[in-house]
């Protein structure tokens, strides 16, 4: 089909990176984004700004809580579709299991558990009979938050980043993943294609320093960074790995079926409930035997995790996961215990070498580890990705916009405005669900789904100015539709700031001085993030007003947007 | 020389990238699990090791099927061959299981 090896790796490398290109910008900047999620997630909840806060008492605090704690309305309507017959009421649902999960930077605490219910699946093959409930709660007061406080970073961008927050048949997941795997691939063919392009490079004409320069950071973003690249598109599939590969739930499952019941032989862990009721002995005494188990072994440490399985019944097992907050590995060096009598169970050995790599490399991927650097450095990795991609887009653009102005095809211009979208578009819309967080009323119903709204729309409202504004690219000139979003993006940004300020009296001098980092830290983002965007409109218009073909070798600052 | 590329080659190119691909990728996975089960591993450190590799088999998949100049060879290795091994993979489930 091709003529050689090289091109048919420049046609791959240039259609689907152009195709999935978009998606992928979306996943390395919500992705970036995700890195701080739970600072975003203060700035947004201005009620929850207060310190971390460790795992609170089960037995004084957590125990009352999961008495009331009830099975979540969106899940009993996702789950009423999956079986036959209606739903008992919530308040007859008995809790057949339940977890807490906490890190380093949470003052908030995520609670749930699983509802048993006596229906029917409409799909014999499908197991899973449980209605979930779940919430977050101030540990300090055992007091609920409510639902509708969009946690902005860890509800919002962080899904965005792996799921679209599009779940019809799993959609999103499955374009994620397959953006993903482009992603590799357009590395890998990046790679062998990059010796030749550079040399093809130095013979264009007229244009050739601005596409020159684009290239070039293309190349530097996406080689500098290329282990970092390569290691998150691959380490995401294999995360969620359960979804793309299902062997163990379709194919393999009677093999995984059988794995669970020897594994429970092996653990000691019941698999089943025995059916016996039986008392839940205290949690605080289990939790105090981790920690002096967790102190023997020289690593001392807080409770990440704990999840208590087969509750009420006398095959009750109560696990305490130690927080990964001086380790790679999210949580781990389990202590499981009889919950009916608080008698050691099992203490997980050491991972073996399958298990530790891959929770290496999940948790590399993860970072609930405590390292404030090396987060900056996922953020700048991340941004540097969106870079590489925006980039890509603009070479293609640049490089066929001549020859299709002269032919009157429209291509290169709805590629360019569809990269306004997603560069200059995306920031706009992040920009404005902060705005929206700090505009909408506090006690108004479902004021999360409103701030959605507003994202989603000013992301499309982003899109039309694109199309509209992309016109020029016909004539072979530069859109305005770049410049005039930066312009929005710096307006949006400092407004947001303003905002926080106004409406929490949190303004910078104020966090700074305190060294409350989550709030100040996205104050100074955005304010950065407005200086840059300011710098790129004013190179812009300068480029603007000198006309076409214009050639001034210094205009990496146009690129700049891509790290806004 | 690009443009000379007729649009039914590339639509079995792609599909063969994508679906023979994933195919191929999952008949590995499924015998590469199985397979160490049978040899004595631990079903989820079989099932967690091939998901460490399996997406890097589904890149050389993917690259070598816009590479190999002949399209047939593409799709009969990777959609047969995933159909072998996936044959294989549940052949010996059954074994195991009894």
């Amino acid at each position: 089909m091709f003529a050689n090896f090289r091109l048919s790796m420049t046609w791959l490398h240039t259609w689907f990176g152009l195709v999935l290109g978009y998606v992928l910008m979306a996943c390395f900047f919500f992705g970036a984004l995700s890195v701080f999620d739970r600072e975003i997630d203060r700035w947004a909840i201005p009620d929850t700004r207060f310190p971390a806060q460790p795992m609170p008492s089960f037995d004084t605090v957590l125990k009352p809580i999961f008495e009331k704690l009830r099975a979540h309305p969106d899940d009993m309507e996702a789950t009423a579709e999956r079986v036959i017959g209606p739903l008992p009421h919530p308040d007859t649902m008995p809790m057949s299991s339940l977890y807490a999960y906490t890190t380093h930077r949470d003052p908030l605490l995520g609670i749930g558990g699983e509802f048993d219910i006596p229906n029917r699946p409409k799909d014999p093959s499908d197991d899973h009979l449980h209605v979930h409930g779940y919430a977050t709660i101030d540990p300090r007061t055992g007091a609920i938050l409510s639902d509708d406080h969009l946690k902005i970073g860890s509800e919002f961008f962080y899904p965005l980043h792996y799921s679209l927050h599009f779940h019809w048949l799993d959609l999103g997941y499955w374009i994620v993943g397959l953006a993903a795997m482009i992603m590799l691939v357009a590395l890998a063919s990046g790679v062998i294609m990059h010796r030749k392009l550079f040399r093809e490079l130095f013979t264009f004409r007229p244009n050739k320093s601005t596409q020159r320069s684009v290239l070039d950071l293309h190349n530097l973003t996406g080689v500098v960074a290329l282990p970092f690249h390569f290691f998150f598109a691959l380490t995401g599939l294999i995360i969620f790995s359960s979804i793309y590969l299902p062997l163990s739930e379709t194919m393999l499952k009677p093999l995984a079926q059988r794995h669970e019941i020897l594994e429970a032989e092996r653990t000691g862990l019941p698999h089943e409930p025995a059916g016996v009721t039986a008392p839940l002995a205290s949690v605080d005494a289990m939790v105090l035997e981790a920690k002096r188990r967790w102190d023997v072994r020289g690593m001392p440490g807080e409770v990440g995790y704990l999840y208590i399985d087969h509750l009420g019944d006398k095959n009750s097992h109560v696990s305490v996961f130690r927080a990964g907050s001086d380790q790679i590995a999210t949580v781990g060096q389990g202590v499981h215990f009889e919950a009916a009598t608080g008698r050691v169970i099992r203490e997980d050995p050491p991972p073996n070498a399958v298990t530790a790599v891959n929770d290496y490399l999940a948790g590399l991927h993860l970072q609930q580890f405590r390292h404030w650097l090396l987060r900056w450095l996922y953020v700048l990795g991340g941004l540097a990705g969106c870079a590489c991609i925006a980039t890509g887009f603009i070479f293609f653009v640049e490089k066929r916009k001549r020859q299709h102005a002269k032919v009157g095809d429209g291509g290169a211009r709805i590629v360019d405005a569809l990269a306004v979208t997603t560069v200059t578009g995306m920031v706009i819309a992040t920009s404005s669900i902060l705005i929206a967080n700090r505009l909408l009323t506090t006690d108004l119903p479902m004021r999360g789904d409103w701030e959605e709204r507003v994202f989603w729309c000013a992301w499309i409202v982003a899109l039309l100015h694109a199309l509209w504004r992309t016109t020029p690219v016909l004539r072979a000139r530069i859109a305005p539709a770049w410049r005039e979003q930066c312009w929005a993006i710096a307006l949006l940004a400092v407004t947001a700031v303003l905002l926080n300020w106004i409406t929490t009296g949190d303004h910078l001098v104020a966090t700074i001085s305190q060294r409350y980092w989550p709030v100040a830290g996205l104050d100074l983002s955005l304010l950065v993030t407005a200086v840059i965007a300011i710098a790129a409109a004013r190179s812009l218009g300068r480029r603007e007003r000198a006309g076409v073909g214009s050639a001034n070798g210094n205009d990496d600052s146009d690129m700049e947007t891509a790290h806004a | 020389m690009l443009t000379s590329v007729r649009p039914t080659h590339i639509l079995a190119r792609i599909t063969a990238a994508l679906l023979g691909g994933y195919g191929f990728t999952w008949g590995c996975a499924a015998l590469s699990v199985s397979g160490m089960t049978a040899f004595g591993m631990s079903y989820e450190q079989a099932h967690t090791a091939t998901m460490l590799v399996a997406f890097l088999i589904f890149l050389c998949a993917f690259l070598w099927s816009f590479v190999d100049t002949n399209i047939v060879r593409v799709w009969s290795v990777l959609a047969g061959g995933g159909a072998l091994m996936t044959g294989l993979a549940w052949w010996l489930q059954r074994l195991l299981i009894g």
